[in-house]
């Protein structure tokens, strides 16, 4: 009996990791070619030069973005919902602090994430492209990332915060849609709780993951006032027309209002916690 | 030297159960014998459910859950650290409501021997025979085997699950009120089956029912508020009882 489930366990070790090098590897490979693609659809041939196939590059650069991330934080999405839903118990301060961000993060219209984007890391995207020296070279093939590859991460964090909180929420409904009594049906048969998780979770909360997914791809997608933001920013402040110290203000208090309404939201959830209990 | 049939199979003492602040079972201590069946009577919210869900450690599931006391398995002591998939395959359990996977009925029966990494046709095949055929439930799902159990009714659905759980051929099955749900001629076929399988192993039965608990039961015991008022064999307990307020239950004037 002994072996067996060490050999079980083992055996759940194995698929943990053979799970998250997937998914490393996905995201190394996704990110390096999104680098080259970065550096040979050039963005700025939006803004500058009136090239004959500018707009479908660009076009098809921002899909690639948007599927790619929207691919990464899905998945890590899942991944996060199924630890915090099947593994952490519910007094939990991180998974209450963790529920509460996911709470407000997925009410948060994606024009005032724009703004977030440009408040946090786009100060920092500057400062970079200040080192690298603006403005742009006049070889720019000597120096390949000049500023584009810092907007492209930055729009990355900027979608992956969007897109994660969606998934985790979706996510954790379906595992919670699957009610207790199928749990502990298949426990009492001896079911470990991978088996449980692979056997009964899955199936039943499958679908509802699905549409999950497909929800936040859509709220990746309809991101266009995201980007049409990050550009408007980007393009004139080298121009230095927009009153970046507004942004700066905006952006501090769209923080502040998160940080209270987590505190807010953090205290309740504590209270609200009650168990049905079996008698 | 005792014989195996007289050493008990499952020896409780002193269990305390809280939820929260909440005590729900206050020293609890009584033996279980092997191959009897033990019942556990006692009104609504008594602690029924909870005291059987100890013995397979269910209640590690519930927050605030915490309990003192000891609880020996065949002379093994089950804390924490009991491997509990192991402890589940020998103390099987069937609920108030039938619950069942969503596969066909004979993968429902085999879920135990998959489970535990059978997967020879064959094997299976006898498995899930062997134990519908042991509930009676063989003739009335022989041909529809491959098709999902809702189209079963009630009783025939905990019948399933009884298979289900004699499939991992445990030593100990525990029925938290199976009857609850049923009506009379299902519930005569499911005290019928209960009466037959105590040749193999052990039963533990809870139900508010207290004639129920007299038709099935070797062992009675009578639990009221979160204690174990009395507890003896059934006979005792329904003819002769000693304390006051198992004799005003017994006749339906408590509870």
């Amino acid at each position: 009996m002994n072996s067996k489930t060490t050999r079980a366990e083992r055996k759940q070790k194995i698929v943990l990791q053979s799970i998250a090098f997937v998914i490393l590897g996905v995201a190394f490979i996704l990110i390096w070619n999104g680098l080259i693609k970065t550096r040979v659809i050039s963005r700025q041939t939006v803004s500058t030069a009136p090239l004959p196939n500018a707009m479908p590059n660009s076009l098809f650069s921002d899909l690639y973005l948007v599927l790619l991330m929207s691919f990464l934080a899905i998945l890590f999405g899942i991944a996060c919902a199924f630890y915090l839903e099947e593994w952490l118990p519910k007094t939990n301060w991180i998974r209450r602090l963790v529920e509460s961000l996911v709470a407000i993060l997925t009410g948060i219209p994606s024009l005032l994430f724009g703004i977030l984007a440009i408040g946090i890391f786009f100060s920092y995207a500057g400062t970079l492209k200040m080192i690298g020296g603006s403005p742009v070279p006049q070889n720019a093939e000597a120096i390949p990332f000049q500023h584009d590859i810092t907007l492209f991460y930055a729009e990355a964090l900027t979608f992956i915060l969007m897109v994660m909180p969606v998934t985790i929420r979706t996510t954790q409904g379906a595992l919670r849609s699957v009610e207790t009594p199928i749990r502990e049906a298949a426990y009492v048969l001896g079911a470990s709780k991978w088996q449980v998780l692979m056997r009964q979770v899955m199936p039943l909360a499958f679908t509802r993951i699905l549409a999950g997914g497909c929800r936040a791809m859509s709220r990746a997608f309809a991101a266009a006032a995201l980007l049409i933001g990050i550009y408007t920013w980007h393009y004139t402040t080298e121009s230095g027309e927009m009153p970046g110290r507004f942004i700066l203000f905006l952006s501090g208090a769209l923080f502040l209002s998160v940080l209270s309404s987590t505190l807010i939201e953090t205290h309740r959830s504590s209270r609200r916690n009650t168990v049905n209990l079996p008698r | 030297m005792l014989s195996e049939k007289e050493q008990p199979i499952l020896c409780i003492r002193d269990l305390n159960v809280w939820y929260g602040d909440d005590q729900i079972l206050s020293s609890f201590s009584f033996e279980v014998q092997q191959k009897q069946v033990t019942a556990f009577i006692g009104p609504a919210n008594c602690g029924k459910s909870t005291l059987i869900r100890c013995i397979n450690r269910l209640n590690d599931f519930i927050p605030n859950f915490k309990s003192t006391g000891e609880i020996l398995f065949k002379g093994v002591h089950l804390d924490a650290s009991t491997d509990t998939t192991a402890l589940r395959k020998q103390i099987g359990m069937v609920f108030r409501r039938p619950v069942l996977f969503q596969c066909s009925i004979y993968e429902n029966v085999a879920y135990g021997a998959r489970i535990s990494g059978i997967s020879q046709s064959a094997h299976l095949d006898t498995v899930v025979e062997k134990n519908l055929r042991k509930t009676g439930l063989w003739g009335e799902v022989e041909n529809i085997l491959d098709e999902t159990p809702e189209q079963l009714s009630r009783g025939q659905q905990q019948l399933l699950c009884i298979a289900r759980a004699l499939a991992v051929e445990p030593e100990v099955l525990i029925f938290d009120e199976p009857c609850g749900e049923l009506d009379p001629i299902e519930t005569v076929k499911i005290e019928t089956l209960v009466r037959d399988l105590k040749d193999n192993c052990t039963l533990i039965f809870a139900t508010n029912k207290r004639r129920q608990a007299a038709r099935v039961s070797d062992v009675a015991g009578f639990l009221y508020g979160g204690e174990l008022i009395e507890f003896g064999a059934t006979e005792k307990i329904f003819t002769n009882p000693q304390d006051n307020r198992t004799e005003q239950y017994v006749t339906g004037r408590l509870g």
